[in-house]
């Protein structure tokens, strides 16, 4: 009895031990990061550093879509697992309005943070007081959405170019070289839908032999999606040889459009399960990459590095799963479409989340 | 040099003028048509005529609500039918979770949402002497609101294939929304023109005072229009559900100022008393070819709210003219 008890004590001295380390281990680095051919620009953060616990304000644009809700659960599950190091989290939500967020950034600085984490309205209105608060000394990570200027410690982020032309690759590859396109982007002016057509365009040009037919705004909206993807087909008919669409949410209403018409043609989207479960059940080629809701989590892991003077690259570029329903020479699936896929799970839910049960929005 | 004019005369030149401005709403849609199928070979397919009048049901029968507010006149008009629209979807999505049986409880949920949020709008525009576009503007951010507190910004579920086929299929060659869409709207057009209600409600339109002084009860036929352009809002609602198929937090967003502007179109006057159900419908159709046609013809889709404002201000112009006169 005495021996099992030592042998259980030993055994859980060893997981208390390499917990941490497992854990890690297990920590991915984004690949675009770790293969960046240039140097990685890593800020010294030495000068933050703090005994914890930290107070840190979160000023948030908005939580007024899906991937938004996600993404500021991110943040509050991680605050919840980092409570050690947390005394105070605020968090604002500027319901994407660029004055409010100005002034609920004013009150967290007020109420005497160690760090601000933003994710910013619109990058250039909330330039001038991000600048303030980052000359104040305060130390500041612009998270999902950055600021023009780069007065800032780090931008916890996934790139919006390389989305766009994995997604181009994908559809061009599928169509050996040869045939037309449509592209369906999300909102016209937003940074992340601009960043992904400029990529996506990038990648076109090496195919000459890819028409791009049409490119339509769809507002990131699934009835927008399938309002223009319908219209699309009756202008092109069998013409179009494969749709490039920057995100489920009109990836899943262009399908319908597509299914509609009893067509069945190459598409691309992201992790929104309501596309996921569509191309699963109409049985489409597709492919999917993340623009990952983790990245709230990461932010605050980036911000707890600041704080304790752990250097942390400038722009962290959070890593993100590729799935597709058939792979080409250059974009391969990280795991089976039907594992990734969750029809029992919500459309709007989005797939790549890491959040615990209890921070599902149920 | 009009002297020599006979009385006959100029009778028939304003009858001419005004009978123009009666039916103008008509010669531009069948311009509107003729013109799209000219420069638009894709245009008359029956697909591409099935994909207008699916995509304009649900925002017929939502205009068809707004037609009877804006009726009453004195700035009457309701926004927050799409708010409605959009959390009757998430409600039918959540609670039926796509399965048939589930289906005709919830609808009735729906209606009876419809209906309480009209008549909150009614009483408080009637009883409170809220303005309108205050009244239905608070009550536009309060839905929204309590939707996201429902579905915390994520909606769940799915749809039932029925409400599906309502929103998206077809009996013969017709969309079964548009004949939904048209049984609603013969049915409006009898109340607006055969019924007590529908007079008292031009009554009101034109001269609220004269009809109060005629013993009608304007606060309670006031309400009824608030009730129902609530209860034609979540019909709208679930249509455009079962035509898109996906549960998202902003369905119908922007079909607010859509339907009024079709009503207006249609040559329902703000000042009230003056229009009915069939220009609306014309409205809508316009709204809806414009933006198909703008596709069709490969223009960027943001050219479409160009075209739709050009021509909202031209028919307000137009009617303006007849108001003053």
């Amino acid at each position: 009895m005495k021996k099992l008890v030592s042998v259980l004590i030993a055994i859980a001295c060893i997981v208390v031990v390499l917990g941490p380390v497992a854990q890690a281990a297990e920590r991915q680095f984004s690949r675009s990061w770790l293969w960046d051919p240039n140097a990685v620009k890593m800020m010294d953060t030495s000068k933050y550093k703090k005994e914890p616990p930290y107070v840190i304000g979160f000023s948030n644009a908005s939580i007024s879509n899906s991937w938004r809700v996600f993404f500021a659960r991110e943040v509050q599950a991680e605050v919840e697992k980092q409570k050690d190091l947390i005394k105070k989290f605020y968090i604002t939500d500027a319901q994407d309005k660029p004055d409010k967020q100005i002034a609920d950034t004013e009150d967290l600085v007020a109420k005497g943070i160690d760090l601000l984490i933003i994710s910013a309205a619109t990058s250039a209105a909330l330039d001038p007081i991000v600048t303030r608060v980052y000359k104040q000394g305060i130390p500041v990570v612009c998270a999902d959405r950055r600021v023009t200027s780069e007065n800032f410690d780090s931008f916890v982020t996934s790139s919006s170019y390389a989305m766009g032309r994995m997604q181009m690759l994908w559809l061009c590859q599928m169509l050996k070289g040869k045939g037309n396109i449509v592209m369906l982007p999300g909102l016209a002016g937003a940074g992340p839908a601009e960043e992904r057509i400029t990529g996506g365009k990038e990648v076109l040009s090496q195919f000459p032999g890819v028409k791009l037919l049409d490119l339509q705004y769809t507002s990131w909206s699934p009835s927008e999606g399938k309002r223009i993807m319908a219209a699309l087909i009756q202008s092109y008919g069998k013409k179009i040889d494969g749709v490039w669409a920057d995100s489920g949410l009109q990836g899943s209403g262009a399908i319908e459009a597509l299914v509609e018409a009893g067509m069945k043609v190459p598409i691309t989207g992201d992790h929104l399960n309501a596309y996921l479960t569509r191309v699963q059940k109409y049985e489409f080629p597709a492919m999917s990459i993340g623009f990952p809701v983790k990245m709230g989590a990461e932010s605050v892991t980036t911000a707890l590095k600041i704080l304790q003077g752990i250097p942390v690259p400038f722009i962290v570029n959070v890593t993100r799963e590729v799935v597709t329903t058939v792979d080409t020479v250059d974009v391969k699936s990280d795991l089976p479409w039907d594992e990734w896929a969750r029809p029992d799970w919500p459309a709007d839910w989005w797939i790549d989340n890491t959040l615990p049960e209890h921070w599902l929005p149920k | 040099m009009s002297v020599g004019r006979s009385y006959v005369e100029i009778r028939e030149a304003v009858s001419l003028k005004d009978s123009f401005e009666k039916y103008g709403i008509y010669i531009f849609l069948i311009l509107l048509f003729a013109f799209a199928s000219l420069v638009s070979p894709a245009f008359l397919k029956p697909q591409n005529l099935r994909d207008v009048l699916n995509q304009a049901a649900a925002l017929g029968i939502v205009s068809i609500g707004q037609t009877f507010v804006i009726l009453t006149g004195r700035g009457g008009l309701d926004l927050s039918v799409a708010s409605v629209m959009a959390t009757v979807a998430v409600i039918v999505a959540k609670n039926t979770g796509g399965q048939d049986a589930l289906l005709f409880p919830v609808a009735m949920v729906c209606l009876l949402f419809g209906i309480l949020v009209g008549l909150a709008n009614g009483l408080l525009i009637t009883k409170r002497r809220v303005p309108p576009f205050m009244a239905t503007l608070g009550m536009m951010i309060i839905i929204q609101g309590f939707r996201f507190l429902y579905t915390k910004g994520a909606p769940k579920g799915d749809f039932p294939m029925f409400l599906r086929f309502l929103g998206r299929g077809n009996i013969g060659p017709v969309p079964t929304s548009v004949i939904s869409l048209a049984i609603l709207t013969v049915i409006a057009a009898i109340v607006l023109k055969k019924t007590v209600f529908g007079r008292q409600l031009y009554a009101i339109g034109g001269n609220i005072n004269t009809a109060h002084l005629s013993g009608y009860n304007t606060d309670r036929i006031i309400t009824l229009t608030y009730i129902i352009s609530g209860f034609t809002a979540a019909i709208a609602g679930l249509y455009l559900a079962g035509w898109i198929g996906i549960a998202d937090n902003w369905v119908g967003k922007g079909y607010e100022l859509d339907s009024i502007a079709a009503v207006v179109m249609g040559g329902t006057s703000f000042e009230g008393g003056r229009g009915g159900v069939l220009g609306t419908i014309a409205g809508v159709l316009i709204i809806m070819m414009l933006y198909n046609l703008v596709l069709l013809l490969h223009l960027p889709v943001q050219v479409q709210y160009i075209v739709k404002g050009a021509v909202i201000i031209l028919a307000a112009s137009f009617y303006v003219r007849r108001a003053i006169r």
